[in-house]
Protein backbone atom coordinates (compact mmCIF):
# COMPACT_ATOMS: atom_id res chain seq x y z
CA UNK A 1 0.00 0.00 0.00
CA UNK A 2 2.99 2.43 -0.03
CA UNK A 3 2.85 2.35 -3.44
CA UNK A 4 -0.82 3.99 -3.36
CA UNK A 5 0.14 6.42 -0.53
CA UNK A 6 2.36 7.76 -2.79
CA UNK A 7 -0.47 8.80 -5.14
CA UNK A 8 -2.25 11.75 -3.43
CA UNK A 9 -5.81 12.26 -5.10
CA UNK A 10 -6.10 15.35 -2.43
CA UNK A 11 -5.78 19.13 -3.14
CA UNK A 12 -2.69 20.46 -1.95
CA UNK A 13 -4.74 23.37 0.54
CA UNK A 14 -1.54 25.37 2.18
CA UNK A 15 -0.84 28.96 0.96
CA UNK A 16 2.33 27.79 -0.46
CA UNK A 17 0.34 25.59 -2.67
CA UNK A 18 -2.68 27.35 -3.64
CA UNK A 19 -4.39 31.02 -3.82
CA UNK A 20 -7.62 29.66 -2.46
CA UNK A 21 -5.54 28.55 0.27
CA UNK A 22 -8.25 30.64 2.72
CA UNK A 23 -11.14 28.20 1.45
CA UNK A 24 -9.60 25.33 3.36
CA UNK A 25 -8.56 27.38 6.39
CA UNK A 26 -12.11 28.48 7.27
CA UNK A 27 -13.72 25.31 5.91
CA UNK A 28 -11.19 23.84 9.12
CA UNK A 29 -13.12 26.55 11.20
CA UNK A 30 -16.68 24.45 9.49
CA UNK A 31 -17.88 27.90 7.77
CA UNK A 32 -18.05 27.08 3.58
CA UNK A 33 -16.95 30.60 1.56
CA UNK A 34 -16.34 30.73 -2.02
CA UNK A 35 -14.74 33.83 -4.39
CA UNK A 36 -16.58 36.97 -4.92
CA UNK A 37 -14.46 38.98 -8.06
CA UNK A 38 -13.42 42.04 -6.49
CA UNK A 39 -13.95 43.51 -10.47
CA UNK A 40 -17.60 42.80 -10.70
CA UNK A 41 -18.83 41.20 -7.77
CA UNK A 42 -19.71 37.62 -8.94
CA UNK A 43 -19.97 34.73 -7.23
CA UNK A 44 -18.64 30.97 -8.41
CA UNK A 45 -18.78 27.79 -6.75
CA UNK A 46 -16.19 26.46 -7.20
CA UNK A 47 -13.91 29.07 -5.71
CA UNK A 48 -11.84 30.83 -8.80
CA UNK A 49 -8.84 33.26 -8.67
CA UNK A 50 -9.65 34.38 -12.06
CA UNK A 51 -13.06 35.80 -12.99
CA UNK A 52 -13.98 34.94 -17.13
CA UNK A 53 -16.54 37.71 -17.13
CA UNK A 54 -14.34 40.57 -16.43
CA UNK A 55 -10.96 39.55 -16.57
CA UNK A 56 -10.15 40.20 -12.60
CA UNK A 57 -7.99 38.03 -10.82
CA UNK A 58 -8.59 39.98 -7.64
CA UNK A 59 -10.82 38.50 -5.27
CA UNK A 60 -12.74 38.04 -1.64
CA UNK A 61 -14.15 36.02 0.38
CA UNK A 62 -17.98 35.32 0.50
CA UNK A 63 -20.09 33.30 2.90
CA UNK A 64 -21.86 30.45 2.09
CA UNK A 65 -24.88 29.52 3.91
CA UNK A 66 -23.90 25.77 5.94
CA UNK A 67 -27.70 23.94 4.52
CA UNK A 68 -28.75 23.02 1.34
CA UNK A 69 -30.58 20.90 -0.69
CA UNK A 70 -30.02 17.30 -2.63
CA UNK A 71 -30.60 18.07 -6.19
CA UNK A 72 -28.88 14.52 -7.87
CA UNK A 73 -27.24 11.56 -5.60
CA UNK A 74 -25.72 7.94 -6.95
CA UNK A 75 -24.69 5.48 -4.61
CA UNK A 76 -21.29 3.76 -5.97
CA UNK A 77 -21.02 0.18 -4.50
CA UNK A 78 -18.03 -1.29 -6.79
CA UNK A 79 -15.36 0.27 -8.44
CA UNK A 80 -14.08 3.14 -6.23
CA UNK A 81 -10.73 3.58 -6.32
CA UNK A 82 -8.18 2.99 -3.89
CA UNK A 83 -8.53 4.00 -0.39
CA UNK A 84 -12.41 5.28 -1.31
CA UNK A 85 -14.58 3.02 0.95
CA UNK A 86 -17.60 1.85 -0.46
CA UNK A 87 -20.81 2.64 -0.73
CA UNK A 88 -20.01 5.92 -1.51
CA UNK A 89 -22.71 8.81 -1.69
CA UNK A 90 -21.91 10.91 -4.58
CA UNK A 91 -24.00 14.06 -4.89
CA UNK A 92 -24.56 17.75 -6.43
CA UNK A 93 -25.82 20.33 -3.72
CA UNK A 94 -27.70 23.48 -4.39
CA UNK A 95 -26.21 26.04 -1.59
CA UNK A 96 -27.00 29.50 -1.61
CA UNK A 97 -27.78 29.50 -5.22
CA UNK A 98 -24.82 27.37 -6.57
CA UNK A 99 -24.82 23.73 -7.65
CA UNK A 100 -22.05 21.96 -5.35
CA UNK A 101 -20.91 18.48 -5.84
CA UNK A 102 -19.73 16.68 -3.10
CA UNK A 103 -20.40 13.27 -1.28
CA UNK A 104 -22.71 12.72 1.48
CA UNK A 105 -21.41 11.17 5.09
CA UNK A 106 -23.01 9.89 8.08
CA UNK A 107 -25.17 7.07 9.12
CA UNK A 108 -27.72 8.13 6.87
CA UNK A 109 -26.02 9.04 4.20
CA UNK A 110 -27.47 6.25 1.84
CA UNK A 111 -31.11 6.98 2.92
CA UNK A 112 -31.89 10.35 1.39
CA UNK A 113 -34.31 11.59 -1.84
CA UNK A 114 -34.23 14.08 -4.14
CA UNK A 115 -35.01 17.81 -2.25
CA UNK A 116 -33.46 16.71 0.75
CA UNK A 117 -31.76 19.24 3.33
CA UNK A 118 -27.84 18.70 3.97
CA UNK A 119 -26.00 20.30 6.05
CA UNK A 120 -22.32 21.03 5.56
CA UNK A 121 -20.23 18.67 7.21
CA UNK A 122 -16.16 19.18 6.46
CA UNK A 123 -14.68 15.81 6.12
CA UNK A 124 -10.75 15.30 6.92
CA UNK A 125 -8.95 13.38 4.64
CA UNK A 126 -5.09 12.55 4.48
CA UNK A 127 -2.84 14.77 6.03
CA UNK A 128 -0.85 16.77 3.10
CA UNK A 129 2.34 16.43 2.55
CA UNK A 130 3.91 18.55 5.38
CA UNK A 131 1.32 17.21 8.16
CA UNK A 132 -0.91 19.51 7.95
CA UNK A 133 -4.80 18.53 8.37
CA UNK A 134 -6.82 18.89 5.21
CA UNK A 135 -10.50 18.76 4.89
CA UNK A 136 -12.84 18.27 1.87
CA UNK A 137 -16.87 20.38 1.88
CA UNK A 138 -18.83 17.53 2.65
CA UNK A 139 -22.26 17.37 3.79
CA UNK A 140 -24.74 15.13 6.01
CA UNK A 141 -28.60 14.72 5.91
CA UNK A 142 -30.15 17.29 7.79
CA UNK B 1 -10.02 22.95 -48.46
CA UNK B 2 -8.97 19.44 -49.93
CA UNK B 3 -11.30 16.11 -49.76
CA UNK B 4 -10.20 13.83 -46.98
CA UNK B 5 -10.47 10.16 -46.84
CA UNK B 6 -10.03 7.19 -45.02
CA UNK B 7 -7.96 4.49 -47.02
CA UNK B 8 -6.68 1.60 -44.20
CA UNK B 9 -8.01 0.84 -40.87
CA UNK B 10 -6.79 -1.83 -38.38
CA UNK B 11 -7.97 -2.83 -34.43
CA UNK B 12 -5.62 -4.77 -32.19
CA UNK B 13 -7.77 -7.50 -30.38
CA UNK B 14 -9.66 -5.61 -27.24
CA UNK B 15 -9.21 -6.85 -23.73
CA UNK B 16 -7.55 -7.45 -20.80
CA UNK B 17 -4.50 -8.60 -22.62
CA UNK B 18 -0.99 -9.85 -21.92
CA UNK B 19 0.58 -7.82 -23.92
CA UNK B 20 2.70 -4.72 -23.86
CA UNK B 21 2.01 -1.02 -24.60
CA UNK B 22 4.23 -1.81 -27.52
CA UNK B 23 2.45 -5.12 -28.59
CA UNK B 24 -0.65 -3.03 -29.10
CA UNK B 25 1.03 -0.69 -30.82
CA UNK B 26 2.68 -2.94 -33.18
CA UNK B 27 -0.91 -5.63 -33.41
CA UNK B 28 -2.88 -2.29 -34.62
CA UNK B 29 -0.09 -0.97 -36.84
CA UNK B 30 0.32 -4.00 -38.78
CA UNK B 31 -3.68 -4.56 -38.88
CA UNK B 32 -3.70 -1.14 -40.29
CA UNK B 33 -0.85 -1.80 -42.85
CA UNK B 34 -1.92 -4.91 -43.64
CA UNK B 35 -5.70 -3.35 -44.56
CA UNK B 36 -3.98 -1.24 -47.77
CA UNK B 37 -1.53 -2.36 -50.31
CA UNK B 38 0.66 -0.25 -51.39
CA UNK B 39 1.66 1.66 -48.60
CA UNK B 40 4.92 1.17 -46.46
CA UNK B 41 5.39 2.08 -43.14
CA UNK B 42 7.98 5.13 -44.90
CA UNK B 43 5.60 6.59 -46.95
CA UNK B 44 3.75 7.89 -43.94
CA UNK B 45 4.24 11.58 -43.67
CA UNK B 46 2.46 12.08 -40.22
CA UNK B 47 1.73 10.40 -37.11
CA UNK B 48 -1.20 11.41 -34.54
CA UNK B 49 -1.33 9.18 -31.62
CA UNK B 50 -4.35 9.38 -29.28
CA UNK B 51 -3.34 7.80 -25.72
CA UNK B 52 -4.43 9.51 -22.05
CA UNK B 53 -2.27 7.62 -19.74
CA UNK B 54 1.26 5.62 -20.65
CA UNK B 55 2.94 7.97 -18.08
CA UNK B 56 0.71 6.41 -15.23
CA UNK B 57 0.77 2.74 -16.80
CA UNK B 58 3.45 1.69 -18.88
CA UNK B 59 5.41 4.35 -17.50
CA UNK B 60 5.97 6.13 -20.73
CA UNK B 61 5.38 10.02 -22.28
CA UNK B 62 7.13 11.08 -25.69
CA UNK B 63 4.36 8.97 -27.20
CA UNK B 64 4.56 9.60 -30.84
CA UNK B 65 7.84 9.48 -31.31
CA UNK B 66 8.11 5.91 -29.57
CA UNK B 67 5.28 4.65 -31.46
CA UNK B 68 6.62 6.24 -34.85
CA UNK B 69 9.97 3.97 -34.47
CA UNK B 70 8.01 0.99 -33.46
CA UNK B 71 6.11 0.85 -37.17
CA UNK B 72 9.34 2.47 -38.82
CA UNK B 73 6.97 5.77 -39.81
CA UNK B 74 9.57 8.73 -40.35
CA UNK B 75 7.09 12.02 -40.12
CA UNK B 76 8.06 15.04 -41.83
CA UNK B 77 5.08 16.90 -41.95
CA UNK B 78 3.05 16.01 -38.59
CA UNK B 79 3.98 14.16 -35.05
CA UNK B 80 1.85 14.69 -32.30
CA UNK B 81 0.24 13.11 -29.67
CA UNK B 82 -3.15 14.08 -27.86
CA UNK B 83 -4.32 13.48 -24.75
CA UNK B 84 -8.19 14.56 -24.41
CA UNK B 85 -9.44 11.74 -22.05
CA UNK B 86 -11.48 9.53 -23.92
CA UNK B 87 -12.37 11.49 -26.95
CA UNK B 88 -8.36 11.54 -27.72
CA UNK B 89 -8.71 9.13 -30.28
CA UNK B 90 -11.07 11.45 -32.40
CA UNK B 91 -9.22 14.78 -31.61
CA UNK B 92 -6.48 13.01 -33.02
CA UNK B 93 -8.50 12.14 -36.27
CA UNK B 94 -9.62 15.87 -36.39
CA UNK B 95 -6.05 17.11 -35.95
CA UNK B 96 -4.95 14.95 -39.35
CA UNK B 97 -7.85 16.15 -41.31
CA UNK B 98 -7.02 19.76 -40.65
CA UNK B 99 -3.43 19.07 -42.19
CA UNK B 100 -4.43 16.89 -44.93
CA UNK B 101 -7.09 19.20 -45.78
CA UNK B 102 -5.10 22.71 -45.47
CA UNK B 103 -2.17 20.76 -47.66
CA UNK B 104 0.03 20.31 -45.18
CA UNK B 105 0.05 16.62 -45.56
CA UNK B 106 -0.60 14.24 -48.27
CA UNK B 107 -0.81 10.44 -45.97
CA UNK B 108 -0.78 10.66 -41.82
CA UNK B 109 -1.65 7.37 -39.77
CA UNK B 110 -3.75 8.28 -36.33
CA UNK B 111 -3.09 5.59 -33.90
CA UNK B 112 -4.94 4.97 -30.26
CA UNK B 113 -3.40 3.43 -27.91
CA UNK B 114 -4.08 2.07 -24.06
CA UNK B 115 -2.64 -0.42 -21.81
CA UNK B 116 -5.01 -0.03 -18.59
CA UNK B 117 -4.73 -3.17 -16.48
CA UNK B 118 -1.34 -2.46 -15.76
CA UNK B 119 -0.18 -2.06 -13.22
CA UNK B 120 -2.85 -3.95 -11.79
CA UNK B 121 -7.17 -3.13 -12.53
CA UNK B 122 -7.47 -1.26 -9.31
CA UNK B 123 -4.80 1.21 -10.48
CA UNK B 124 -6.58 1.72 -13.33
CA UNK B 125 -9.70 2.74 -11.21
CA UNK B 126 -7.50 5.23 -9.51
CA UNK B 127 -6.25 6.61 -12.26
CA UNK B 128 -9.65 7.27 -14.20
CA UNK B 129 -9.99 9.93 -11.59
CA UNK B 130 -7.17 12.20 -13.39
CA UNK B 131 -9.76 12.47 -15.92
CA UNK B 132 -12.36 14.53 -13.65
CA UNK B 133 -10.86 17.95 -11.76
CA UNK B 134 -8.44 16.81 -9.06
CA UNK B 135 -9.31 19.77 -6.34
CA UNK B 136 -13.07 19.68 -6.82
CA UNK B 137 -14.34 16.34 -7.78
CA UNK B 138 -11.24 13.55 -7.52
CA UNK B 139 -10.55 14.50 -4.12
CA UNK B 140 -13.95 13.01 -3.51
CA UNK B 141 -13.41 9.93 -5.26
CA UNK B 142 -15.07 10.44 -8.03
CA UNK B 143 -14.16 8.71 -11.58
CA UNK B 144 -17.16 8.28 -14.01
CA UNK B 145 -19.60 5.98 -13.61
CA UNK B 146 -21.39 8.24 -10.72
CA UNK B 147 -20.95 11.12 -12.99
CA UNK B 148 -22.63 9.22 -15.44
CA UNK B 149 -25.42 7.73 -13.14
CA UNK B 150 -26.26 10.93 -12.04
CA UNK B 151 -27.39 11.46 -15.46
CA UNK B 152 -29.12 8.19 -15.04
CA UNK B 153 -30.90 9.46 -12.32
CA UNK B 154 -32.38 12.58 -13.89
CA UNK B 155 -33.17 11.21 -16.82
CA UNK B 156 -35.08 8.74 -15.11
CA UNK B 157 -36.92 11.62 -12.96
CA UNK B 158 -37.77 13.72 -16.23
CA UNK B 159 -38.64 11.19 -18.91
CA UNK B 160 -39.42 8.30 -16.89
CA UNK B 161 -36.76 6.37 -18.25
CA UNK B 162 -36.50 2.56 -16.69
CA UNK B 163 -34.10 0.60 -15.27
CA UNK B 164 -34.98 -1.99 -18.35
CA UNK B 165 -34.60 0.55 -20.96
CA UNK B 166 -30.88 1.14 -19.71
CA UNK B 167 -30.50 -2.43 -19.59
CA UNK B 168 -31.51 -2.90 -23.44
CA UNK B 169 -28.58 -0.86 -24.51
CA UNK B 170 -26.68 -3.83 -22.84
CA UNK B 171 -28.06 -6.49 -24.47
CA UNK B 172 -28.14 -5.00 -28.00
CA UNK B 173 -24.31 -4.43 -27.40
CA UNK B 174 -23.51 -7.52 -25.50
CA UNK B 175 -24.91 -9.14 -28.57
CA UNK B 176 -23.39 -7.07 -31.02
CA UNK B 177 -19.84 -7.68 -29.82
CA UNK B 178 -20.26 -11.43 -29.76
CA UNK B 179 -20.18 -10.69 -33.60
CA UNK B 180 -16.56 -9.14 -33.33
CA UNK B 181 -13.79 -10.94 -32.56
CA UNK B 182 -11.83 -8.28 -31.77
CA UNK B 183 -14.42 -6.97 -28.95
CA UNK B 184 -13.78 -7.80 -25.10
CA UNK B 185 -16.52 -9.64 -24.41
CA UNK B 186 -18.19 -12.12 -26.72
CA UNK B 187 -20.87 -13.98 -25.04
CA UNK B 188 -23.82 -11.93 -25.67
CA UNK B 189 -26.09 -11.22 -22.29
CA UNK B 190 -29.53 -11.46 -21.70
CA UNK B 191 -32.04 -8.99 -20.19
CA UNK B 192 -32.13 -10.79 -17.05
CA UNK B 193 -28.54 -11.05 -16.68
CA UNK B 194 -27.75 -6.89 -17.02
CA UNK B 195 -30.83 -6.34 -14.97
CA UNK B 196 -29.26 -9.26 -12.27
CA UNK B 197 -25.63 -8.03 -12.85
CA UNK B 198 -23.67 -6.15 -9.89
CA UNK B 199 -24.80 -2.85 -9.08
CA UNK B 200 -21.92 -0.34 -10.16
CA UNK B 201 -23.51 3.23 -9.24
CA UNK B 202 -27.10 3.34 -8.78
CA UNK B 203 -28.95 2.69 -11.25
CA UNK B 204 -26.12 1.53 -13.13
CA UNK B 205 -25.16 -2.45 -13.30
CA UNK B 206 -21.87 -4.18 -14.38
CA UNK B 207 -23.38 -4.98 -17.72
CA UNK B 208 -24.60 -1.32 -18.23
CA UNK B 209 -20.79 0.13 -17.84
CA UNK B 210 -17.95 -0.04 -20.31
CA UNK B 211 -15.38 -1.97 -18.43
CA UNK B 212 -11.16 -1.31 -18.20
CA UNK B 213 -9.58 -3.02 -21.59
CA UNK B 214 -6.53 -2.73 -23.19
CA UNK B 215 -6.46 -2.45 -27.16
CA UNK B 216 -5.21 -0.25 -29.60
CA UNK B 217 -6.34 1.28 -33.32
CA UNK B 218 -5.15 2.61 -36.32
CA UNK B 219 -6.42 4.35 -39.12
CA UNK B 220 -4.81 5.85 -42.17
CA UNK B 221 -5.87 9.55 -43.88
CA UNK B 222 -5.33 10.32 -47.21
CA UNK B 223 -5.59 13.44 -49.37
CA UNK B 224 -8.26 12.80 -52.32
CA UNK B 225 -6.02 12.79 -54.81
CA UNK B 226 -3.77 10.37 -52.60
CA UNK B 227 -6.68 8.48 -51.65
CA UNK B 228 -7.56 7.71 -55.42
CA UNK B 229 -4.33 6.34 -55.69
CA UNK B 230 -4.93 4.00 -53.18
CA UNK B 231 -8.27 2.21 -53.36
CA UNK B 232 -11.24 2.32 -55.49
CA UNK B 233 -13.49 2.46 -52.28
CA UNK B 234 -11.91 5.38 -49.86
CA UNK B 235 -14.13 6.24 -47.22
CA UNK B 236 -14.98 9.97 -47.16
CA UNK B 237 -15.25 12.26 -44.27
CA UNK B 238 -17.59 14.68 -44.79
CA UNK B 239 -18.38 16.48 -41.44
CA UNK B 240 -17.05 17.19 -37.93
CA UNK B 241 -17.68 18.70 -34.85
CA UNK B 242 -16.49 19.55 -31.48
CA UNK B 243 -18.13 21.41 -28.52
CA UNK B 244 -16.86 22.03 -25.10
CA UNK B 245 -20.12 22.82 -22.38
CA UNK B 246 -18.30 22.23 -19.00
CA UNK B 247 -15.25 20.25 -17.60
CA UNK B 248 -16.29 20.25 -14.25
CA UNK B 249 -19.52 18.71 -13.34
CA UNK B 250 -21.10 21.56 -11.70
CA UNK B 251 -20.11 23.83 -14.53
CA UNK B 252 -22.41 22.05 -17.16
CA UNK B 253 -25.02 24.95 -18.20
CA UNK B 254 -28.18 22.29 -18.33
CA UNK B 255 -29.10 19.15 -16.03
CA UNK B 256 -27.13 16.43 -16.48
CA UNK B 257 -29.99 14.48 -18.75
CA UNK B 258 -29.64 17.12 -21.55
CA UNK B 259 -26.11 17.84 -23.47
CA UNK B 260 -26.19 20.58 -25.25
CA UNK B 261 -22.67 19.80 -26.26
CA UNK B 262 -23.38 17.42 -28.17
CA UNK B 263 -26.47 18.91 -29.74
CA UNK B 264 -23.87 21.91 -31.03
CA UNK B 265 -20.93 19.20 -32.15
CA UNK B 266 -23.50 16.94 -34.25
CA UNK B 267 -25.18 20.46 -35.96
CA UNK B 268 -21.77 21.47 -37.16
CA UNK B 269 -21.11 17.91 -38.18
CA UNK B 270 -24.17 17.79 -40.45
CA UNK B 271 -24.26 21.40 -41.69
CA UNK B 272 -20.65 20.53 -42.53
CA UNK B 273 -21.80 16.92 -44.06
CA UNK B 274 -24.60 18.70 -45.98
CA UNK B 275 -26.96 15.58 -44.23
CA UNK B 276 -29.47 15.14 -41.88
CA UNK B 277 -29.83 12.53 -38.46
CA UNK B 278 -32.19 10.61 -41.02
CA UNK B 279 -29.72 10.42 -43.47
CA UNK B 280 -27.24 8.19 -41.03
CA UNK B 281 -27.67 4.88 -41.69
CA UNK B 282 -25.17 3.11 -39.07
CA UNK B 283 -23.75 5.10 -36.02
CA UNK B 284 -20.60 4.27 -33.23
CA UNK B 285 -21.72 6.49 -30.32
CA UNK B 286 -19.86 7.01 -26.91
CA UNK B 287 -21.82 4.15 -24.81
CA UNK B 288 -19.13 4.43 -21.72
CA UNK B 289 -22.40 3.81 -19.83
CA UNK B 290 -26.10 2.79 -21.14
CA UNK B 291 -26.99 6.06 -19.80
CA UNK B 292 -24.86 7.72 -22.43
CA UNK B 293 -26.47 6.04 -25.48
CA UNK B 294 -29.95 6.70 -24.68
CA UNK B 295 -28.87 10.83 -24.37
CA UNK B 296 -26.98 10.19 -27.75
CA UNK B 297 -29.86 8.99 -29.53
CA UNK B 298 -31.65 12.26 -28.71
CA UNK B 299 -29.00 14.68 -28.62
CA UNK B 300 -28.14 13.39 -32.14
CA UNK B 301 -31.58 13.82 -33.53
CA UNK B 302 -32.29 10.13 -34.43
CA UNK B 303 -35.34 10.42 -31.64
CA UNK B 304 -36.81 13.30 -29.71
CA UNK B 305 -35.36 14.48 -26.40
CA UNK B 306 -36.80 12.18 -23.83
CA UNK B 307 -37.39 9.18 -26.20
CA UNK B 308 -34.49 7.61 -26.24
CA UNK B 309 -35.48 4.81 -24.18
CA UNK B 310 -38.47 4.30 -25.85
CA UNK B 311 -35.86 4.24 -28.73
CA UNK B 312 -34.12 0.83 -28.15
CA UNK B 313 -37.31 -0.22 -27.03
CA UNK B 314 -38.86 -0.30 -30.28
CA UNK B 315 -35.53 -1.77 -31.98
CA UNK B 316 -35.12 1.70 -33.71
CA UNK B 317 -31.20 1.44 -32.81
CA UNK B 318 -30.73 -2.33 -34.45
CA UNK B 319 -30.76 -3.78 -37.40
CA UNK B 320 -33.85 -3.56 -39.68
CA UNK B 321 -34.25 -0.23 -37.32
CA UNK B 322 -33.91 3.45 -38.05
CA UNK B 323 -30.25 3.49 -37.79
CA UNK B 324 -27.92 0.89 -36.32
CA UNK B 325 -26.52 2.15 -33.03
CA UNK B 326 -22.81 0.48 -32.25
CA UNK B 327 -22.31 -2.82 -34.53
CA UNK B 328 -19.09 -3.91 -32.92
CA UNK B 329 -20.44 -3.61 -29.31
CA UNK B 330 -20.03 -0.14 -28.67
CA UNK B 331 -17.78 0.01 -25.76
CA UNK B 332 -19.76 -1.69 -23.77
CA UNK B 333 -19.28 -4.86 -25.24
CA UNK B 334 -15.62 -4.16 -26.84
CA UNK B 335 -13.96 -2.67 -23.79
CA UNK B 336 -12.89 1.43 -23.96
CA UNK B 337 -9.29 1.67 -24.13
CA UNK B 338 -9.48 5.28 -24.11
CA UNK B 339 -7.46 6.47 -26.89
CA UNK B 340 -7.87 3.82 -29.13
CA UNK B 341 -11.76 3.94 -28.60
CA UNK B 342 -12.60 7.17 -31.51
CA UNK B 343 -10.38 5.61 -34.14
CA UNK B 344 -11.81 1.44 -33.42
CA UNK B 345 -15.12 3.65 -33.57
CA UNK B 346 -13.73 4.84 -37.26
CA UNK B 347 -12.62 1.56 -38.36
CA UNK B 348 -16.09 0.24 -37.66
CA UNK B 349 -17.20 2.75 -39.70
CA UNK B 350 -14.36 1.99 -42.64
CA UNK B 351 -15.26 -1.75 -42.73
CA UNK B 352 -19.27 -0.78 -42.96
CA UNK B 353 -18.91 1.76 -45.87
CA UNK B 354 -17.14 -0.65 -47.94
CA UNK B 355 -19.34 -3.70 -47.35
CA UNK B 356 -16.48 -5.36 -45.13
CA UNK B 357 -17.76 -5.89 -41.92
CA UNK B 358 -19.22 -9.50 -42.21
CA UNK B 359 -21.60 -10.88 -39.90
CA UNK B 360 -21.71 -7.33 -38.42
CA UNK B 361 -22.52 -5.63 -41.93
CA UNK B 362 -25.47 -2.86 -42.02
CA UNK B 363 -27.00 -3.55 -45.56
CA UNK B 364 -26.19 -0.65 -47.77
CA UNK B 365 -24.51 1.62 -45.70
CA UNK B 366 -23.81 5.22 -47.03
CA UNK B 367 -23.40 7.58 -44.68
CA UNK B 368 -21.64 6.58 -40.71
CA UNK B 369 -21.56 8.72 -38.10
CA UNK B 370 -18.65 8.74 -35.03
CA UNK B 371 -19.66 9.86 -31.82
CA UNK B 372 -16.54 10.19 -28.73
CA UNK B 373 -17.09 12.15 -25.20
CA UNK B 374 -15.16 13.45 -22.66
CA UNK B 375 -17.13 13.39 -19.78
CA UNK B 376 -20.88 14.54 -20.06
CA UNK B 377 -19.74 18.05 -21.11
CA UNK B 378 -17.75 17.61 -24.32
CA UNK B 379 -18.36 15.98 -27.23
CA UNK B 380 -17.05 15.28 -31.14
CA UNK B 381 -18.59 14.13 -33.95
CA UNK B 382 -17.81 12.67 -37.33
CA UNK B 383 -19.39 12.09 -40.20
CA UNK B 384 -18.19 9.73 -42.92
CA UNK B 385 -19.75 8.94 -46.28
CA UNK B 386 -19.26 6.66 -49.12
CA UNK B 387 -19.12 10.13 -51.64
CA UNK B 388 -17.04 12.88 -51.09
CA UNK B 389 -18.29 16.26 -49.82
Amino acid sequence: MSYFRAVDPFPLESADDTKLHEFYARLAEGRLTTTACAGCGRTAWPPRGFCPECGSDRFTWSELPSEGTLHAFTVQETGLPAGFPAPRVFAVVNVGGHRIFTVLVGPDATAVGLGQKVRLTPLRVADGPKGTPRWLPAFTPA
Amino acid sequence: MRGVALVGAGVSKFGVRKASYRDLIWEAGKACFDSVSGVKPRDVEGLVVGSVMPERTAFQSHIASMAAEALGIRPTALSARTEHMCASGTVGIRYAYAFIAAGLADLVMVLGVEKLNQPSGEEAILNMGTGVDREWEAAFGLTAPPCFALAAQRHMAAYGTTEEQLALVGVKNHGHAAKNPNAHFNKGATLDQVLCSRMISTPLRLFMCSPITDGAAAVLLASEERARTLTDTPVWIRGTGQALDGFQLTSLSADYAEWPALRRAAEAAYRMAGVTAGDVDVAEVHDCFSIAELIAYEELGFCAKGEGGAFVEAGRSDYGGDVVVNPRGGLIGCGHPLGATGIAQAAEIYAQLRGEAGARQVPEAAVGLTHNNSGMGEHVVMIYGREPR
